[in-house]
């Protein structure tokens, strides 16, 4: 955990200096499970400003809302950092008008995961610094591994760290190991066709068209989104079978190439659907096939966001 | 009448309404419960969560149903609704309540809707009460309560071995007539047991005056503070038992006039055809969705359109939380002066 006072101090400078005009990032919730995406405007206003393991957002979603000549810093832990490297290649904002504060992450807890062991009626919930989570629920108290909470997308994480943050708060921590995101590719890759479209099926039909995915991914920014475009139509608009599928093939491949593995879309599901094992295997391919992940610069234009004359597809040029 | 339910007996008496009946109660899905029909085969999950994560509406308004088919050549016809006998066990009073409501909607004496009717007339609605509430809900601020009747057949009190039944409906009466009368002793427990659970939960925010706080506030930046880390996705009316919007949309490949839940809170909601929006963006959306709830519906029907069960608490994405937004309202200036 990074020292909270240290990244206080730091926002009130920011502000008090007049280097940024507003900082993104949470404040205490009103449940227990559930801390708040934040903006703070002056260095009063961050006395409120918390940070642990339950803050299950990704920042980066909010800087496509803000005019891009606005001075904006925001807490980034990896994946934030590599989300909004992404969006300032795709021109959603200048980097120059950014702050960055950095925090290696060492995981989101997926609140799912509480209620699981402790039940539904969650009082508290207190990060140990044994790596433990004591947690007090109608049904008692209960001390959990925090290693056994981490959401998917946490636990098999390969860059932990803030890459290119302004300042970095806290302990750089080591590198995550690729085969664990390969693992997770494979379980599913693997598969027979038959199984695969099964999973795919039985995850997919639990949809309910609500887009929290959506609104939830920095990258998921467009002002349109194909879903909502009426003419043409190019996915059905209900909960059929192929309106949800059609919504979760073409949403994950959007982000082939623009994906940062943050996993926000599936912690913000209120229908607990897996939905990375498809981002993670274009990911994959991505590593494979073009030696690339997105957001680790501001600079490389994402493989499939590019045009060249010797394209092996003849179809594009 | 009241009458006992031993719990060793319970699924043999599912299985009895099975014969007549297809069963609808709450079972393990994922992470969470879920109304399902139950099979030869069930394990029903009544002690995992109070509330199942899609509210009972969706039994009555599905996510997405075809209205009608048609051809590209002419002519159409409607899909008739399926009216089988059914029987939703273990509701909870919140969620019960919430259908009395949207009778109001779908029923109203000039506009029936003829979907929502068939299946409300073809179902029983046998509710569990809350003996320990639960943490996010607040039924009893809203003017319910953990053993509401309201659109209830028959409420069920859990006494440890033995369920409490209380018929509340003629209904219910002939669902339970096999049943043995509780003991006034039993009774006398239940009736102390319900009174306890709805003293436990603490009033969420002050009710009195409410109303007259959002109308007068509409143009406050209220909104705007409260809606800031809204994502503006669906989860918070889609999981709501009371929200009841939808969209109709003419599948033409298909062939299918589609009727699909839809939100206010999604920009395409107020989108019009000319392209302008007059609820340009999140902030105008929360106002709409706390002011349909919090005054509009009073408005309509002198009453509260929400009825407490927490579900927009517990799963809103960013943690917004209604109870806190209402308590923040009533801080608001009563009399916004006019210029
Ligand atoms: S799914 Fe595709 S079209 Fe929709 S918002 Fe995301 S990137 Fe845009
Ligand atoms: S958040 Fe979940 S339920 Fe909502 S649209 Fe996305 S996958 Fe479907
Ligand atoms: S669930 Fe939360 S984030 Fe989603 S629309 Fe409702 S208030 Fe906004
Ligand atoms: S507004 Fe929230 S608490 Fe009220 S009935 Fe709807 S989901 Fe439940």
């Amino acid at each position: 955990m990074p020292d909270l006072d240290a990244l206080k101090a730091e926002a009130k400078r920011l502000l008090d200096e007049g280097v940024i005009e507003m900082v993104i990032g949470f404040k205490a919730g009103d449940t227990p499970l559930h801390p708040q995406p934040a903006f703070f405007k002056t260095s009063e206003e961050i006395d409120q400003l918390v940070y642990n393991a339950l803050c299950q957002n990704n920042l980066a979603t909010y800087l496509t809302r803000f005019p891009k000549t606005q001075k904006i810093g925001m807490l980034v832990r990896g994946c934030e950092n590599r989300s909004v490297n992404a969006l300032v290649f795709e021109g959603q904002h200048p980097r120059e008008n950014l702050y960055l504060i950095g925090i290696p992450c060492e995981g989101i807890i997926d609140w799912r995961k509480i209620i699981e062991q402790a039940g539904e009626e969650v009082i508290s919930v207190i990060e140990q610094s044994d790596n433990t989570v004591l947690v007090e629920s109608k049904s008692g108290y209960f001390t959990l591994e925090k290693d056994t909470l981490l959401h998917e997308s946490c636990a098999r994480c390969i860059h932990p760290n803030p890459i290119s943050a302004d300042i970095v708060i806290g302990e750089l921590l080591p590198e995550g190991d690729p085969a664990l995101a390969r693992e997770q590719v494979a379980a599913f890759a693997n598969l027979s066709l038959q199984e695969r479209y099964a999973w795919f099926r039985q995850e997919a039909e639990r949809c309910i068209r609500c887009y929290a995915c959506r609104e939830a991914c920095p990258m998921c920014y467009c002002e349109e989104c194909f879903v909502d475009h009426v003419s043409p139509r190019w996915t059905e608009s209900g909960t059929t079978p192929a309106g949800m599928q059609g919504w979760h093939i073409v949403r994950a491949f959007h982000q082939t190439g623009r994906c940062t593995s943050c996993g926000a879309c599936e912690r913000a599901c209120p229908m607990d659907i897996k939905m990375t094992y498809l981002t993670e295997k274009l990911n994959e391919d991505m590593r494979q096939k073009y030696n690339f992940e997105a957001g680790m610069d501001t600079k490389t234009p994402p493989p499939f966001s590019t045009i060249t004359l010797d394209d092996k597809s003849r179809f594009i040029v | 009448m009241n009458l006992i339910l031993k719990k060793d007996q319970l699924n043999h008496q599912l299985n009895a309404w099975r014969q007549d009946y297809e069963v609808h109660a709450p079972q393990s899905l994922e992470n969470y419960t879920h109304f399902l029909p139950l099979q030869d085969e069930f394990e029903l999950a009544l002690d995992k969560a109070h509330n199942t994560r899609i509210p009972p509406k969706a039994l009555f308004l599905p996510t997405s149903e075809a209205l009608l088919k048609f051809t590209r050549v002419g002519g159409y016809e409607q899909v008739p609704t399926e009216t089988a006998p059914r029987l939703i066990f273990g509701i909870r009073p919140c969620d019960a309540h919430a259908m009395t409501m949207l009778d109001t909607v779908f029923e109203q004496e000039r506009y029936t809707d003829p979907h929502w009717q068939a299946r409300h007339d073809a179902t029983l609605l046998v509710g569990l009460g809350c003996h320990e509430p639960c943490q996010t809900g607040f039924c009893t601020t809203v003017g319910s309560g953990p053993f509401n009747h309201a659109g209830l057949d028959a409420i069920l009190t859990d006494l440890g071995e033995i369920f409490l039944v209380e018929t509340l409906t003629e209904k219910g009466e002939r669902l339970f007539s096999q049943l043995e009368t509780a003991t006034e002793e039993q009774s006398t427990q239940a009736s102390e047991l319900q009174q306890a659970a709805a003293a436990s939960m603490p009033i969420a925010f002050e009710k009195e005056g409410l109303k007259e706080k959002l109308d007068q506030n509409f143009d406050s930046p209220y909104w705007e503070e409260v809606s800031r880390s809204c994502l503006g996705c669906g989860v918070c009316t889609f999981l709501c038992p009371t929200c009841f919007c939808f969209d109709i949309v003419d599948e033409a490949q298909r062939g299918e006039r589609v009727r699909n839940w839809d939100t206010c809170m999604f920009r395409t909601y107020s989108l019009e055809a000319s392209g302008h929006n007059p609820r340009p963006s999140r902030v105008e959306r929360t106002r709409q969705r706390l002011s349909h709830k919090y005054t509009y519906w009073v408005d309509q029907i002198n009453q509260i359109g929400c009825t407490g069960c927490g579900r927009c608490v517990r799963y809103c994405p960013v943690g917004l939380d209604i109870r806190a937004m209402l308590r923040k309202a009533q801080q608001l200036p009563s009399e916004v002066a006019h210029v």
